[in-house]
C-alpha cells in the first residue's frame, strides 16, 4: 500500500480510494491537487484532508451535516460533474465538507460559504464558492456544538 | 461608500483606465462588464475571502497542540 507523510499522524498507509483529486487545487493552494481523506475513530466526525505532496498541509474539516444539518448545497449539476437530473444526495453522491479555521484559544470557525465538494463516484473535488451570502465564511463552531448538546 | 444609480447600458469610470458597465439587470442579479488594463486584478470578493480563510485553515493547530484542539473541536 502507498504511504503518505502526514502532519499529525506520522507516516500512514492509504488506499487509492481515499485520494481526492482537486483539478484546480483550492484557492490560495492552486498547486495542491491531491488530498487523502483521513478519518480517525477518536476524532469523528472531524476529518482531515492531508496533501499528498506537502506533509505540512493538512486541513481539518467537518462533514457539512455535522455543522448544519439543513445546509442547502445549491450548486449546479454541471459544476459537480454529475449528469443526473435529481438533486445530488449528500453522503452517497457527494461529500460536502466545511474547512475549519482555528482562532485564538482554540475557538474555531467553519467556512460554510466555500464548501469542499467531492463527487464520490469520480473522487473529483473542488472548493465551491457561494455568492448568495446565505452562509458565513466564519461560522462559529462552539455555538454549534453547544446547541447540539442542549 | 459612493453609491450611484445606473441603468443597463450605462457605465462609470474609475480613474483614467477602468470602466465598469452595467450590462443587464434581472432577478438573478446584475451583469457587469469591466474594461481595465491587463495588469489590473479583478476578483470576485468571495474568492479573495476564500483564499484568506484557506490560508488560516491551513495553519491548523500546531502539532504539539493537536490533542487539545481536537478535544475542543469535538465539544
Amino acid at each position: 500500500m502507498p504511504t503518505v507523510e502526514t502532519k499529525y499522524f506520522g507516516t500512514m498507509e492509504y488506499r487509492e480510494e481515499s485520494v481526492y483529486e482537486f483539478p484546480h487545487g483550492l484557492p490560495a493552494f492552486e498547486n495542491e491537487r491531491q488530498f487523502v481523506l483521513i478519518e480517525q475513530p477518536e476524532s469523528k466526525p472531524l476529518v482531515f484532508l492531508q496533501s499528498l505532496a506537502r506533509s505540512s498541509l493538512c486541513f481539518l474539516a467537518f462533514p457539512m451535516w455535522a455543522v448544519d444539518p439543513n445546509y442547502q448545497l445549491g450548486i449546479s449539476h454541471e459544476g459537480l460533474g454529475l449528469d443526473t437530473e435529481r438533486q445530488p444526495a449528500q453522503g452517497s453522491d457527494v461529500l460536502v465538507l466545511a474547512l475549519v479555521a482555528l482562532r485564538a484559544k482554540f475557538s474555531a470557525t467553519a467556512n460554510l460559504m466555500a464548501p469542499v465538494v467531492v463527487n464520490l463516484n469520480t473522487r473529483q473535488a473542488l472548493q465551491a464558492i457561494r455568492s448568495d451570502s446565505l452562509y458565513s465564511c466564519e461560522h462559529v463552531l462552539e455555538r454549534a456544538t453547544a446547541e447540539g448538546m442542549c | 461608500m459612493l453609491v450611484l444609480r445606473r441603468r443597463a447600458g450605462e457605465s462609470l469610470l474609475i480613474g483614467d483606465d477602468i470602466e465598469v458597465e452595467l450590462l443587464a439587470v434581472s432577478a438573478q442579479g446584475a451583469k457587469i462588464g469591466i474594461r481595465a488594463p491587463r495588469e489590473t486584478i479583478v476578483l470576485r470578493k468571495e474568492l479573495k475571502i476564500t483564499e484568506e480563510q484557506n490560508m488560516r485553515a491551513a495553519e491548523g493547530p500546531a502539532v504539539a497542540d493537536f490533542g487539545a484542539a481536537l478535544k475542543k473541536l469535538r465539544g
